[in-house]
């Protein structure tokens, strides 16, 4: 069995949990041109964007010796429920004898839950699977804190290029990680890292904050996002993410409800523009958009992929939140098409039209 | 009181149901106009950009409805019509996404959740809303479901007796057509029953002499013994509909060919799209799918339609004479 996955922002707490295991992992390559290709070429036309490149990376892995795909399901009504579904089709049709181990929730389907669950645990006692997925977990936690200090410091950094190349280093440091004690260890080296690391502070009244919201696919993953966290920050801007993996895990996998108060917080924000979840991550982009301009973020980037079935929902939303509170948002739709040089443009003049408020303010005052 | 209910999405499957229900409440009911270039117009302009077309005639159907003066527009909320099957996300955000569109309409818009356990909507407890907001009484309310129920069932009734919608929406004495050869058409109400939107599709199979059958003339229990067959429904009510019907065309000897009738846009669509290629590749049953958008011109879907029909009634042709011939 030699195992692949998605690739979602960072591929290392797959990676982990499977060589952890005992599994022989093929780590899927990060999305590249070719990867978007091989999706839009084998995706039917009006798929969602998330589905071709995952898709795309589903080929690029099993080229490189896959047989099993592990992913997860989902109750809908949002497309990506049904994925694996339909790109097992896909993939069977185009000849591969791949398997897919696709996670549902065990209320679904318990047999296949715990078939799947047997499959992935392999020869490891109960001990060592529980055991390596809280290292896991505390990797996640502990990568998502690390990432938050590089998406706001970065924008003040004195020579550019310096913190993304810092991040990197340490995510190489992460992937080499075997309990959760090395995490500790990792984390506590990367701050100090980050933190010797030369930085032109900015007035505090000059500073500007942008809060990212949509869809979780594109909001997570950089290379398909025209990297968009980063040019923020390059623009001077501080960047703040509305989907993080272990906020993520925290609010799906664990069933304690301390762990979900965030998400119902935003999701109770949300709520006087969209009523009830409507799948996909359309209430929470809403609820998150309210939150970042109550937590005095000077605007928000809401990215969603083409078509996407319930961000559109919110995108009409969105106008009219602009509308009301006067608060800057930039909606950005994300394909195969995007253009970079289009993107940039956009940007610039979103934090032009920004600083020009913020500058209004001072004055005003 | 006025209410107006948008002759679009679901008019086309509950439209009897919902001109009964308030009519038997002591209201008029108004519907939008049929769909025209000026409705499209104006609801490609006032949608969101990548929205699916039929949302975006919705929309055009609503600023229809404004302009009839009536005191309320009647926008259900459909959730849910069976346990653990949704509707489109659109469709469950489908009143949101109205007020977010137009300032100062939330108190025109008559809303409420459906959440039912069949395609039968009738359930009282989705309704209560009535109560307060029209002020009508309980027993009125159970009452007008009760008989709307009725209506709505002799309307499927003669619906999977295989008269399409349109002529039992609008004509007093339905009609059935016949063909010398049968399309499947897999498709959505609004896409297949909206005569402006995809070009009057279905006379023009009727004037080429072809016999259509869609997902709506099916038996329920045909549509869920086929859907048996996936280890994971899709979440989609209607979608699922589809599904099932468009296997059972594909095992069925009366269908000579199938037609996806889709919108440009429909992300439920886009999912159902290779399960149909795929496997009616390997039942061997000519298939092709037909997109439709907001550039009105018909000719294209003719000579598709055209192109394609000729295509079955030459194999269906041949074949029977190669058995004639060996006879």
């Amino acid at each position: 069995m030699k195992i692949t996955f998605p690739y979602m922002g960072s591929p290392y707490m797959y990676e982990k949990l499977f060589t952890l295991l005992g599994h022989e992992v093929i780590t899927p390559p990060k999305p590249s041109q070719k990867t978007v290709d091989y999706g839009v070429k084998y995706s039917p036309e009006f798929a969602c964007f998330p589905l071709k490149v995952i898709l795309g990376t589903y080929l690029e892995a099993l080229e490189l010796g896959a047989d099993t795909i592990v992913t997860s399901g989902g109750n809908g009504p949002c497309r990506a429920g049904y994925y694996g579904e339909a790109q097992k089709k896909i993939l069977q049709n185009m000849g591969y004898d791949v398997e897919f181990i696709i996670f549902d929730e065990p209320k679904r389907d318990l047999k296949t839950f715990l078939e799947n669950v047997k499959k992935i645990k392999g020869n490891n006692s109960w001990r060592q699977v529980i055991k390596t997925v809280k290292t896991v977990y505390d990797m996640a936690k502990s990568m998502d804190k690390v990432e938050k200090i590089v998406e706001c410091k970065r924008a003040y950094e004195c020579n550019k290029g310096e913190f993304t190349k810092a991040w990197h280093e340490i995510t190489e440091e992460y992937r080499r990680i075997e309990s959760s004690e090395d995490v500790k260890k990792i984390e506590r080296k990367a701050i100090e890292r980050l933190n010797s690391i030369k930085i032109c502070e900015v007035p505090e009244e000059e500073k500007i904050r942008i809060g990212i919201v949509g869809e979780i696919y594109v909001v997570m993953e950089p290379s398909i996002n025209g990297n968009i966290e980063e040019v923020l920050n390059a623009y001077g801007a501080e960047v703040e993410r509305s989907h993080y993996i272990s906020e993520w895990i925290d609010f799906n996998l664990i069933p304690l409800p301390s762990y979900k108060e965030k998400e119902h917080q935003i999701l109770k924000k949300g709520e006087k523009y969209i009523e009830i979840i409507i799948g996909g991550h359309a209430k929470q982009s809403v609820g998150a958009i309210i939150d970042f301009m109550e937590r005095g973020f000077d605007g928000v980037v809401h990215l969603k992929p083409f078509g996407c079935l319930p961000e559109l929902v919110s995108q009409s939303v969105i106008d009219k939140i602009m509308r009301e509170y006067d608060y800057p948002i930039l909606s950005l739709s994300v394909d195969e098409q995007m253009a970079i040089a289009n993107v940039l443009t956009r940007i610039e003049a979103f934090l032009d039209v920004i600083k020009q408020k913020k500058h209004r303010k001072r004055i005003a005052r | 009181m006025k209410i107006g209910i948008p002759k679009a999405l679901m008019y086309y499957f509950y439209y009897p149901f919902w001109k009964t229900l308030f009519e038997s409440l002591g209201f008029e009911v108004v519907t939008s106009d049929d769909t025209s270039k000026s409705i499209l117009d104006i609801g490609v302009k006032e949608a969101v950009a990548e929205i699916c077309v039929p949302m975006k005639v919705y929309t055009g159907h609503v600023l229809n409805l404004l302009d009839k003066s009536v005191d309320y527009i009647y926008i259900p909320r459909f959730v849910s019509l069976r346990k653990g099957i949704f509707m489109c996300p659109k469709f469950m955000g489908l009143p949101d996404m109205i007020k977010g569109l137009f300032d100062g309409i939330e108190n025109k818009i008559l809303t409420h959740n459906i959440v039912s356990k069949s395609t039968d909507i009738s359930e009282f407890h989705n309704y209560t809303v009535f109560i307060d907001k029209l002020g009508v009484s309980r027993k009125d309310l159970k009452n007008a479901l009760k008989k709307a129920r009725d209506k709505w069932l002799e309307f499927r009734t003669l619906n999977r007796q295989g008269y399409d919608i349109n002529e039992l929406l609008t004509s007093d004495k339905p009609k059935k057509y016949d063909g010398d050869i049968t399309i499947g058409l897999i498709g959505y109400v609004y896409n297949v029953y909206d005569r402006f939107v995809n070009m009057d599709l279905l006379n023009v199979f009727r004037k080429l002499n072809i016999k259509v059958v869609t997902f709506d003339m099916m038996e329920e229990r045909i549509i869920q013994r086929q859907l048996k067959k996936f280890k994971k429904n899709m979440f989609w009510e209607f979608t699922n509909m589809l599904l099932g019907t468009a296997y059972e065309f594909m095992e069925r000897d009366d269908i000579d060919g199938i037609i996806h009738i889709t919108a440009f846009g429909c992300g439920p669509d886009s999912i159902l799209e290779p399960f149909l290629t795929i496997d009616s590749e390997k039942h061997k049953k000519p298939f092709m799918t037909l997109r439709i958008d907001e550039q009105t011109g018909e000719s294209h879907v003719i000579t598709r339609v055209e192109a394609f029909t000729d295509l079955i009634r030459i194999k269906k042709y041949k074949a029977e004479k190669t058995v004639e011939g060996v006879i």
